[in-house]
């Protein structure tokens, strides 16, 4: 499974990377524009190591944002969830935090937590918790009646009942959006250090964005594929784990 | 004997009853009208059945008692009964748990005896250890049941709860039923005429809106156990229920 | 058959567009003149701004767009891609493309010394010498042409890297008012009135740090055309030309200011009358430092020192001999 999704990311990249020097051949562009194919290689020759360590780095803190957005949004969701005041109060503020483009916030971020890991990890968990919270909020306001009926009518429910309830009934559903999220993860956190950090691939994007260096850019790419993948393959797999076991029990 | 509202006497007002006076109810999705201005007593101990035809509403008859559904016009009056359960077949434990382990969380101690009785009398010993999923659908509609039995309650709802059950083993759980709450209410829903017939003491036959009135009584057999009806009073029984409904 | 001819259709729709647009990306001549700016249009676009509002580029039979630029625009990329004829760029940008073998040219130096400078507070440091930025906190674009200014400075002084502590800066200022950074860049003449002006409505003294003053010549915002336009239409880079540097004539004329405020200010309304004044008036030293230098000379010495510079740096692996890409008048 893991081969193939690495095999297949290889497959769009080459056809992306092919279609870029056709159409650099065809129009005659210069280096400048467009790199040679020799120049790419001899930029992955040299960066494809410390650009390795730069992704990983933003690999661990897309990590770290997606768990953190992941518990943001679960508890949003579990008070956004309830029917009263405050509820409807928290969800309405998680709604229009979302709305404001992050370039626009990123500066409040950084004057109360700085321009390092935890305006990183903030701004990711900020862009990849939204999804999230929709399907959780989906999840948790979403009864299951044929198993609450007893607990409610028997008086034996609790505030944390419903929600296992409801989370267990939809593990499925909960590792797929899970998953899902995982890309927009990875790109919140390159966006992250475009905008605000010092380290990570998303700053050596920028610089070499600063530099007009497309081949360094394509070879921070490819890397991000490959990172993007095996993230998406754990979670997949841990996901299946999980589901295997249930179907057992 | 089939009547149309079961009579009662002033002394009867003291004793445990369910009193359903004026009851109008209207689906709100499908604007369909279900009761219209329906009175009806449930007077006294004893396993009842609500019998008839499907979509007539029988399922909101038992909700409205049970306290489920309250956007309904009319009074319920629950003298002696504080504690009204419903229950359907369609009802799943959460699968987190084994069968033991759900029954002893939702269960007091006090009632751990009687616990034990209730699973072996229902057959689910064998299957104690296993989750909710990997059962019958029999066995799920007896595990969902005993939880039941062992809540306190003086009126329990049974909506199908035995629609999976096979025939021996339902009257085995039913007999037990009987002697084990002689004086709690039963209102025992099934599409089963030859099982409410033989089982149950009023067989409360609920019909179209536009026949009044809305609900009738038939008088069942009422086995518990001891002597058993002849065919003739059976299909008498029956011929009574179906020409009520 | 029906749907076959519909594929059949846009299959040779789609030919066609593969075969029409190319030749227009590769020089066929446009109706109109695009001209591709560095930044957007303020304070250091004004002579473009007076030469085409003042109606020069029309006296000179020219119908030309003035695309403001950004980040993300890149003027040497949209003259090859053939989406634009003239733009501005800074030295390091077409030393860069010509290292990578872009076929540029450059046709005019607007800015004679770069308004790249270095924002401080002298009530909390003294900068009064490179020497001085020791131990300092200087906020570099790391990629950027500040980084290599200062590399530059660093190296001219014989300071080891060591010895300064630098501060990848980005868009906002924050980390410089909230004092953890003592140095930060800025475009003098642009942002130096209004970030300036923030500092003393708080209290706070302001000086700038001049590369310039220290001997480093580097290039900033010159205009550039393509090989081939300056081969094949030198009519039209004379023309496009001429009335740009009219344009920055008149835009440079304290007698003119007035004018020129009013013209830069229909152009960024967001910028007070009386900060442009500011900006304008800062801006002519940077344009014409000297009544004996003509507007638009192309200062050859300083280009060598920016290649040089990147040279040393290992921006560029190779030298591009950047004096060949330099059409001195």
């Amino acid at each position: 499974m893991l081969h193939r999704r690495i095999y297949q990311f290889f497959i769009i990249y080459c056809l992306g990377l092919s279609g870029l020097f056709a159409f650099k051949y065809t129009l005659g562009l210069s280096d400048y524009v467009i790199p040679s194919p020799t120049d790419v290689w001899s930029t992955a020759q040299e960066y494809l190591f410390p650009f390795s360590m730069d992704v990983l780095d933003t690999l661990g803190v897309a990590v770290v944002g997606h768990m953190i957005s992941i518990c943001l949004a679960a508890v949003v969701a579990v008070i956004g969830g309830k029917a009263n005041w405050i509820g409807s109060f928290i969800k309405m503020a998680a709604y229009n935090i979302q709305a404001y483009p992050i370039v626009a916030v990123a500066p409040i971020i950084f004057i109360l937590f700085g321009d390092g890991l935890t305006s990183r990890l903030l701004i990711t968990a900020m862009i990849c918790y939204f999804p999230l919270l929709l399907s959780f909020i989906g999840i948790v306001s979403q009864p299951v009646p044929d198993i609450e009926h007893f607990y409610d009518v028997t008086g034996q429910t609790t505030w944390w009942l419903p929600l296992k309830v409801r989370m267990f009934e939809n593990t499925g559903k909960l590792i797929t959006v899970i998953s899902g999220s995982a890309t927009v993860a990875m790109v919140g956190t390159i966006i992250a250090e475009f905008i605000a950090a010092d380290a990570g691939i998303g700053y050596r994007i920028r610089i070499a964005l600063y530099q007009s260096d497309l081949s360094k850019i394509l070879v921070a790419l490819f890397l991000i594929g490959i990172c993007t993948s095996l993230y998406l393959f754990a979670l997949e797999f841990m996901g299946k784990k999980i589901q295997q076991r249930m179907d057992v029990q | 004997m089939v009547t149309d509202l079961k009579p009662y006497s002033e002394a009867d007002n003291y004793k445990m009853h369910i009193d359903l006076k004026g009851i109008s109810f209207r689906h709100e999705k499908t604007d369909t009208l279900v009761f219209q201005n329906t009175d009806y007593r449930i007077q006294g101990p004893g396993f009842n059945a609500i019998f008839g035809p499907s979509g007539v509403g029988k399922t909101t008859l038992a909700r409205i008692i049970a306290g489920e559904t309250r956007n309904f016009n009319g009074l319920v009056d629950k003298m002696g009964t504080t504690r009204i359960l419903y229950t359907y077949n369609m009802e799943r434990l959460p699968n987190w748990s084994s069968l033991g382990e759900h029954f002893s969380a939702v269960s007091g101690a006090s009632k751990k005896a009687y616990l034990e009785e209730i699973i072996d009398i229902f057959g689910l010993g064998s299957v104690i250890n296993a989750r909710f999923s990997q059962l019958s659908l029999g066995q799920q509609n007896r595990a969902n049941l005993t939880r039941y039995l062992v809540q306190d309650f003086d009126v329990l709802i049974m909506d199908e709860s035995l629609a999976n059950v096979d025939e021996a083993t339902k009257q085995r759980i039913i007999l037990k039923i009987k002697q084990a709450f002689p004086e709690k209410i039963f209102l025992y829903i099934s599409h089963n005429v030859v099982e409410v017939a033989r089982f149950c003491k009023d067989i409360i036959v609920v019909r179209r809106p536009n026949r009044q009135p809305q609900v009738k009584t038939v008088s069942g057999f009422d086995f518990s156990g001891k002597e058993e009806p002849d065919q003739q009073t059976l299909e008498h029984i029956m011929l009574e229920i179906m020409n009520a409904s | 058959m029906k749907i076959y001819q519909i594929v059949k259709r846009l299959l040779i729709m789609i030919l066609v567009w593969l075969v029409l647009v190319p030749s227009g990306f590769c020089g066929e001549p446009l109706t109109e003149i695009n001209y591709r700016l560095k930044w957007l249009l303020n304070t250091s676009a004004a002579g473009d701004i007076y030469a085409d509002r003042g109606g020069y580029f029309v006296e000179n039979g020219l119908r030309v767009v003035v695309k403001s630029g950004g980040p993300e625009r890149d003027p040497i990329k949209e003259l090859e891609l053939g989406r634009a004829h003239f733009g501005v760029a800074s030295a390091d940008q077409v030393i860069r493309a010509l290292s990578k073998g872009a076929k540029v040219k450059v046709i005019a130096q607007l800015f004679q010394i770069n308004p790249l400078q270095w924002i401080y507070r002298p009530d909390e440091i003294t900068v009064s010498t490179p020497d001085d930025l020791k131990n300092k906190t200087i906020g570099i674009t790391f990629g950027g042409i500040d980084e290599n200014i200062m590399k530059a400075i660093l190296a001219k002084s014989r300071i080891n890297e060591s010895q300064v502590h630098l501060y990848s800066v980005r868009y906002d200022f924050t980390p410089f008012y909230q004092g953890r950074v003592d140095l930060w860049p800025i475009y003098r003449n642009a942002q130096g009135p209004i970030i300036g002006a923030r500092m003393e409505k708080a209290g706070e003294t302001v000086g700038y740090f001049n590369p310039d003053a220290h001997g480093i010549h580097s290039v900033a915002n010159s205009v550039i055309t393509s090989d081939e336009i300056l081969r094949d239409q030198p009519e039209l880079v004379e023309n496009f030309l001429s009335a740009l540097l009219k344009g920055w004539e008149m835009a440079m004329d304290p007698d003119n200011a007035e004018k020129t405020i009013a013209m830069i200010h229909d152009a960024d309304r967001d910028t007070p009358l009386a900060v442009i004044a500011e900006q304008l008036s800062l801006t002519r030293g940077f344009i014409q430092p000297n009544p004996d230098i003509p507007i638009g000379r192309i200062d050859v010495e300083a280009w060598k020192q920016t290649e040089q510079m990147m040279l040393d740096q290992g921006m560029i692996d190779i030298p591009v001999h950047i004096e060949k890409a330099l059409e001195v008048r």
